[in-house]
């Protein structure tokens, strides 16, 4: 059941309806059984496993906190454990187990585990106490909007907003929509024509593979961007909410930019439990300490999605593109600062690098194989044409492309101006019925693209790319 | 010394490791009011920090550290316990 099924729009407002008449006390109780019932809908080994890993980390965060002087021996042990399950599912997922061959992770595993561990170590370092209720603290682990891909919500800012009081029922419901449009009117046009040329790569030439470099990224961020919407905005309509995960990554003048608006959730987290230990253990090293910490970061980054030597080659690039960045940056400031005519020219040039840079290592995340990646660099610049030969757009069909193309470059505009931003500037100014009249006329529409987009004729579940972590 | 004075001390750190000779610092000061100031080069500042008040931080303070007014009490702080 995902977040574009007809069962999911049935599930949703009876959530919706019954969260509305419970008493506050009880609501967490109903978040964290919904919760429950979302992932046993999907598969119960999936919710026995996610329940096996919050009760062990509840038990180990109330022993760490407790213990004087085992408290570090009881902090790497659940750290250890914690990890060691995260790896065996991922290694499970590549490499056969015997008999039972391959074995696909649980729902959610990569980040139910990030909120578990940061739950451990914040404890650890007295940056929170254990959580005095286990349903709350169950709740934070498995909360269903975010359960699939994220955003990773760390517990302590879950805990913060319970019992949730005040909910955001218009607000949650646009941000979903708006989810929904991008996922299906953008992301999923995108997706066969994307599917078709990594799927023929040692098949196609030219622009047909130069159309799936730069169209993957864009379908990526389309799909992974509106799965967090979703997650917001369900979030804001039962009070909660989440962290923010993307910030027009696309415009970033530096790579080092760019990781502070691609799935922040993730790097922010990555960053302080991480980067920053790593950096303050080799802070004496200088220069090399720097870099060591930098590429053990991002390989963490890649190898959280998967033990694939595609999802390596992705971290270990964008290691190498970030130490270059850090080595440089006061040589690059300074120039700049010198010549302040020429900012114009590093930000233009920065974004079109970066944007660059990114979208070659999306091509090893993508591709099958490390092979089919290098195939597609060394190959995107033999052979001329049109756009993408008539063989690839056919594969995905003309109409979607464009409509997909046409959506993102409307996603774009919508980012760049913020017209929900400007309306709430001049809501209060304008006269009542004006704004009663774009309320209910923009109320209208919200419902309505809710039903066009979940009640589609011929409709299937689409599933979205970064569920499957 | 207290918070103020590690403030006004702090100031010269903070302007030579962001480069920013203008920097004016207030207690609830975060990384997004300073310009540059991200997790790559916060440990530098932390580093500037121990090498010009010559103490030494742990990951676990490093990490609690929310503002400027937290890092100057802490400095305040680690350099008054320093004999």
């Amino acid at each position: 059941m995902t977040f574009t099924s007809f069962k999911f729009l049935l599930f949703l407002p009876l959530m919706v309806g019954l969260y509305y008449v419970l008493p506050e006390r009880c609501r967490v109780l109903f978040l964290l059984l919904a919760s429950y019932g979302y992932v046993c809908a999907v598969s119960v080994r999936a919710a026995l496993a996610l329940a096996a890993a919050t009760i062990f980390t509840s038990l180990a965060g109330k022993y760490v906190s407790h213990q004087q002087q085992r408290a570090y021996l009881a902090f790497l042990s659940a750290i250890s454990l914690l990890t060691l399950w995260l790896c065996f599912f991922k290694a499970a997922a590549v490499l056969p187990l015997g008999s039972f061959g391959k074995l696909a992770a649980p729902l959610g595993l990569s980040y139910y585990t990030f909120k578990l561990m940061s739950y451990i170590i914040d404890v650890y370092w007295g940056k929170i106490a254990p959580a005095r209720s286990f349903t709350q603290f169950a709740a934070a682990i498995a909360f269903f909007p975010q359960i699939t891909a994220g955003p990773i919500q760390r517990p302590a800012d879950f805990l913060a907003q319970v019992p949730p009081a005040r909910t955001a029922i218009w607000l949650g419901l646009s941000r979903l929509v708006w989810g929904l449009a991008k996922k299906l009117i953008i992301a999923d046009n995108l997706a066969p024509t994307v599917n078709y040329i990594f799927a023929h790569t040692h098949a196609l030439h030219g622009t047909s593979l130069l159309t799936g470099f730069y169209l993957f990224p864009l379908q990526m961020y389309a799909d992974f961007s509106a799965l967090t919407d979703i997650a917001l905005g369900l979030g804001l309509m039962f009070g909660i909410v989440g962290p923010k995960n993307f910030n027009r990554p696309f415009t970033a003048t530096s790579i080092s930019d760019f990781w502070r608006r691609w799935h922040m959730s993730l790097t922010n987290w990555l960053a302080d439990y991480v980067f920053t230990p790593l950096r303050m253990a080799t802070r004496s090293a200088g220069t090399a300490g720097l870099a060591f910490s930098i590429t053990i970061n991002m390989l963490a980054v890649g190898l959280w999605h998967g033990f694939t030597c595609g999802y390596f080659v992705f971290g270990a690039l964008n290691a190498a593109y970030l130490v270059a960045d850090a080595l440089t940056i006061r040589q690059r400031a300074g120039f700049f600062k010198t010549r302040p005519n020429l900012n114009w020219l590093g930000n233009w040039a920065g974004q079109l690098l970066t944007l660059h840079l990114f979208f070659l290592a999306m091509v090893f995340f993508r591709a099958r194989t490390v092979g089919d990646a290098t195939w597609v660099l060394s190959h995107m610049w033999c052979g001329s044409g049109t756009l993408a030969s008539a063989s690839t757009l056919a594969a995905g069909g003309t109409t979607a492309l464009l409509l997909g193309l046409t959506g993102y470059a409307i996603l774009e505009l919508a980012e760049r101006y913020r017209p929900d931003l400007w309306w709430a500037r001049i809501e209060p100014a304008v006269p009542a019925w004006t704004r009663w009249t774009v309320r209910c006329a923009l109320g209208a529409c919200i419902v309505s693209a809710f039903f066009l987009l979940t009640v589609r004729p011929g409709s299937q579940e689409t599933s979205f790319l970064y569920q499957v972590f | 010394m207290d918070q103020t004075q590690a403030l006004e001390n702090l100031t010269d750190v903070f302007r030579t490791v962001f480069d920013q000779p203008n920097l004016v610092l207030h207690d609830a000061m975060t990384a997004a009011d300073v310009e540059n100031w991200d997790s790559l080069n916060h440990i530098d500042l932390i580093v500037a920090v121990e090498k010009k008040f010559k103490i030494k931080f742990t990951t676990r303070e490093v990490t609690g550290l929310k503002t400027v007014g937290d890092l100057a009490e802490l400095t305040a702080k680690k350099v008054t316990a320093t004999p």
